[in-house]
């Protein structure tokens, strides 16, 4: 990959980081990246980072989870949910229809 | 809120929650318990705050900005515990590091959780720094020590 940068782009050298982090604010982005399209030299290093940042999110893995335990984790799921977040029932009512909720998500 | 749109509204990201505990500690149970271990935390930590919030369920732009704070939450917590148990199953894991995406697995549990943030998630620096509870510097040199390293390792293994 070619990583030298022409000395004559230094000032926006620094800016190269947080472009292809994201993080550049909005005004900053549309300027860095109006001098990119128009420095033919400079657009190659960047599509160079910007090709490497793709090999690396390819070299990360998204693992392949079994569809018994994703119901298995989604029960425990719901049982957390269901037991951490109870509230006091306010009247009689309430209190019945929380423990049909609880025997429901059993 | 009640606990039932609660539910309805971190069911969808289960799947999402494994894959960062799998990050963090490469195996089915420590992942599972990982995350059930955070959602609890987060859940007893957090009960009031998640009770007191106000949704309309048929605004599906509140419904994302909600899930994405929950989403959040949760992983601010799963960085907590995961990073912790890895530290205390360093030994165990060094000696079962999956074969596939070995270059993604030698770096160190902080730094494969920063990267799947920001390259999975599409997660901030800013908001990394707030779920790994590290400063921006860090969480930006992690970023680049783990690109350089998983690239380093690839460029090693095609000069074998």
């Amino acid at each position: 990959m070619n990583d030298k940068i022409p000395a004559n782009f230094l000032p926006y050298q620094k800016k190269i980081t947080p472009y292809l982090d994201g993080t550049l604010s909005t005004q900053d982005r549309s300027e860095f990246e109006a001098f990119v399209s128009t420095h033919p030299e400079f657009e190659v290093y960047i599509r160079n980072k910007q090709d490497e940042i793709n090999l690396v999110k390819s070299l990360i893995p998204s693992v392949f989870i079994e569809q018994d335990v994703l119901d298995s984790l989604d029960n425990e799921i719901r049982q957390s949910v269901f037991n951490l977040l109870k509230e006091e029932p306010k009247n009689a009512w309430e209190n019945f229809s929380m423990k049909l909720e609880d025997w429901l998500t059993r | 809120m009640i606990r039932k749109e609660f539910y309805l509204l971190v069911q969808p990201l289960t799947e999402k929650l494994y894959r960062f505990a799998h990050a963090i500690l490469p195996d089915d149970l420590q992942a599972e318990q990982l995350v059930v271990d955070s959602l609890n935390a987060y859940l007893i930590k957090e009960k009031k705050n998640i009770l007191g919030r106000q949704i309309n369920l048929q605004s599906k732009k509140e419904i994302q900005i909600l899930r994405r704070i929950f989403f959040k939450g949760i992983l601010r917590y799963m960085s907590d515990i995961g990073l912790r148990r890895a530290q205390q199953l360093g030994e165990q894991f060094k000696l079962d590091t999956p074969t596939e995406f070995k270059a993604f697995y030698n770096l160190e549990p902080k730094a494969r959780m920063v990267l799947k943030l920001r390259y999975e998630a599409q997660f901030s620096v800013e908001e990394i720094e707030e779920i790994v509870q590290i400063p921006r510097y860090q969480v930006i040199e992690k970023i680049h020590n783990g690109r350089f390293l998983i690239v380093t390792d690839l460029n090693q293994g095609v000069a074998l």
